[in-house]
């Protein structure tokens, strides 16, 4: 909010300051607030398909689950796709890349919203970005929370999360999302291009293998790529399962169990050969008097890395082809950016975000 | 307020900011294990941390003097958001209130609609039976003045027939006019009183839904959550990072800084 808009209606900021981190992902949006507000909500933005559905629904704009389980009245939207928006900077000449920007605009809005802010309150707000996003995209973000926030920044999703965990040395950070899998290699400082690893084999890509070898194997069986999302999230492991992964899917309208425990184990291992290779190309390429010490510090993070056993699975790779390492899953995948933006936001000096009003 | 006082407050505050989920929830939220601290270890921990913190930054009366501050500010807030609770509940009370006033608007405008189609139904069946009645009447009494004409002779009956009728046509005429006149000013004034009766309730029903829709916005105004900070924080000079800490923070803002000017 610019000081243009401190019009007379505007409330007086002088209660106190309220730092907003945010986590703008492709599957979920997570934010944590210095007033103790948590929340995290499906990247997912509908819109009534028409006046009937907008009666009915009695809203203009829904988000998350409540728009997920009211899809068929509604015009869906996820507006992020492989860790970026879903808008190429052409938005005036095409109609649909304009839908998605407005989504995202909404879903960011809703985002600060959850946080609870106060009127009287500045807010200043740091969100994770993609480290691949590009500026357009950079752009957009930023004018999107502009519109709901006193001032606001960006930084690097895996970055963020070493940082709200005050590894900032030697750490090699794993954000597996639902659209990319970003490796971040920490020393000290910002981290480079060539400190990082991108790729698009994540939650999305593990849903589509569960997906496919469903369909291959369990004949009849009806779902959507949304309960294929929910049966990994439920049962997702890798290596010994604990249990048998036994669900109930329809068949010609007739609920009926199938035993899936090794299509979820076979999706879920698709993670586990690029992580290595990341992995590999950022040690290699690291000092070699650090190396051992960034082996031994390899952070797991984001939705994917709660598939239970990829921490063991990852440390086992690791040993067969690096000769060994430490895996660390946080303890907070889902919160793990947004606790981090929050620190960014708390540690950044007054007169920076001043100077970005 | 005694300590003891004082530390139930604090204990119900902690329990009105705390939330209930279920093992289920956190497991999706990916949290696998948790840690679990009691109530009274947390408040004797807040309490703990706000001794120490006291104890090391101030001394003897400035420290009291902190402390009492802290405690009525701390007693401000609560109050404040038993403030909210209430004016949310004041809200919430006139909502429905004000949602009575509109179910009774609609039925009472529906019952004025429905009177209003059955007085025109029954005015344009009278009228219609009416006339019907004052015609047979009048061809009565000129059958009878032509069979008079015709018994006593002289003039053709045709004729005869053709200047009773025209004139007491006329004459039908003229009163029938004035009747029908009567009539109408009476039917008007009747639809006119309805008519007008509905005009006013729907305007106020259209009030009532705009005070509605006021009532309905101001209950889902949600007046947020403090934030613990008064003030804008930065790295804290004691944390052993904090050199670089203060050098990322740097780096930060500049790319920002380049991105935010562009755009």
């Amino acid at each position: 909010m610019s000081e243009t808009k401190q019009t007379p209606e505007a409330p007086k900021k002088d209660h106190g300051v309220l730092y907003i981190g945010m986590d703008l992902g492709t599957s979920r949006t997570s934010v944590s607030a210095s007033n103790g507000v948590r929340e995290t909500v499906y990247s997912m933005v509908g819109y009534p398909k028409d006046v009937v559905s907008m009666k009915l629904l009695k809203k203009d704009v829904l988000f998350g689950k409540e728009a997920l389980d009211k899809r068929l009245s509604l015009k869906l939207y996820k507006p992020l796709e492989k860790g970026v928006l879903k808008y190429t900077g052409d938005a005036a000449k095409d109609a649909e890349a304009k839908a998605n920007l407005k989504a995202a605009q909404d879903l960011i809005g809703e985002a600060i919203r959850l946080a609870r802010p106060r009127k009287d309150e500045l807010i200043y707000c740091v969100i994770g970005a993609p480290a691949e996003a590009s500026v357009k995209n950079r752009e957009a973000i930023i004018e999107a929370a502009r519109a709901h926030v006193d001032s606001v920044m960006l930084c690097s999703e895996p970055f963020s999360v070493a940082y709200g965990l005050d590894w900032l040395e030697d750490v090699l950070v794993i954000d597996i999302g639902a659209g990319t899998t970003d490796l971040c290699r920490m020393h000290g400082t910002m981290p480079e291009e060539t400190d990082q690893v991108m790729f698009d084999i994540a939650g999305d890509a593990v849903d589509e293998e569960l997906a496919r070898r469903i369909a291959e194997t369990c004949p009849g069986a009806q779902f959507t790529i949304h309960m294929v999302k929910e049966i990994k999230e439920r049962y997702g492991f890798v290596g010994d399962p604990s249990e048998r992964c036994i669900v109930e899917l329809p068949v010609d309208g007739k609920p009926t169990p199938f035993d899936l425990t090794e299509q979820i184990r076979g999706a879920c291992a698709i993670l586990i050969d690029p992580i290595l290779k990341g992995i590999h190309k950022l040690i290699a390429s690291f000092d070699p008097q650090f190396q051992t010490k960034l082996k031994n510090r390899v952070l797991l993070a984001g939705g994917g890395s709660m598939v239970k056993g990829l921490d063991t699975a990852v440390e086992k790779a690791m040993k067969e082809r690096l000769g060994g390492g430490k895996v660390i899953r946080i303890e907070e995948p889902v919160y793990g950016g947004a606790n981090g933006a929050l620190k960014i936001a708390h540690d950044m000096p007054a007169d920076f975000w001043e100077q970005l009003k | 307020m005694s300590v003891a006082g004082f530390k139930e407050t604090l204990k119900d505050a902690v329990r009105q900011m705390s939330f209930r989920t279920s093992l289920d929830n956190l497991k999706k939220q990916g949290v696998q294990q948790v840690n679990v601290l009691g109530i009274d270890r947390i408040i004797a921990l807040i309490e703990a941390a706000v001794h120490r913190s006291l104890k090391s930054r101030l001394v003897g009366v400035e420290r009291e003097a902190v402390a009492d501050a802290t405690k009525a500010e701390f007693l401000r807030l609560l109050r404040t958001n038993e403030d909210l609770q209430r004016q949310k509940t004041e809200i919430e009370r006139q909502k429905e209130l004000v949602e009575e006033e509109v179910d009774q608007l609609r039925r009472d405008l529906s019952a004025q609609q429905r009177a209003l189609e059955l007085k025109l139904e029954e005015g344009a069946l009278a009228m219609a039976t009416r006339y019907e009645g004052e015609n047979a009447a009048i061809a009565a009494k000129v059958r009878d003045v032509l069979r008079a004409l015709a018994a006593t002779g002289g003039a053709s009956i045709v004729d005869a027939e053709e200047r009773v009728m025209a004139l007491v046509m006329d004459i039908v005429t003229v009163e029938r006019q004035s009747a029908d006149e009567a009539r109408k000013a009476l039917h008007d004034r009747e639809v006119g009183t309805l008519q007008r009766r509905i005009k006013k309730l729907n305007e106020s029903l259209d009030q009532t839904e705009k005070r509605l829709q006021t009532v309905a916005a101001m209950k889902s105004l949600d007046g947020g959550i403090s934030s613990i900070y008064r003030e804008v924080q930065g790295v804290d000079p004691a944390d052993t990072q904090a050199g670089k800490k203060k050098e990322l923070m740097a780096e930060i803002f500049k790319a920002n800084l380049r991105l935010q000017k562009k755009a």
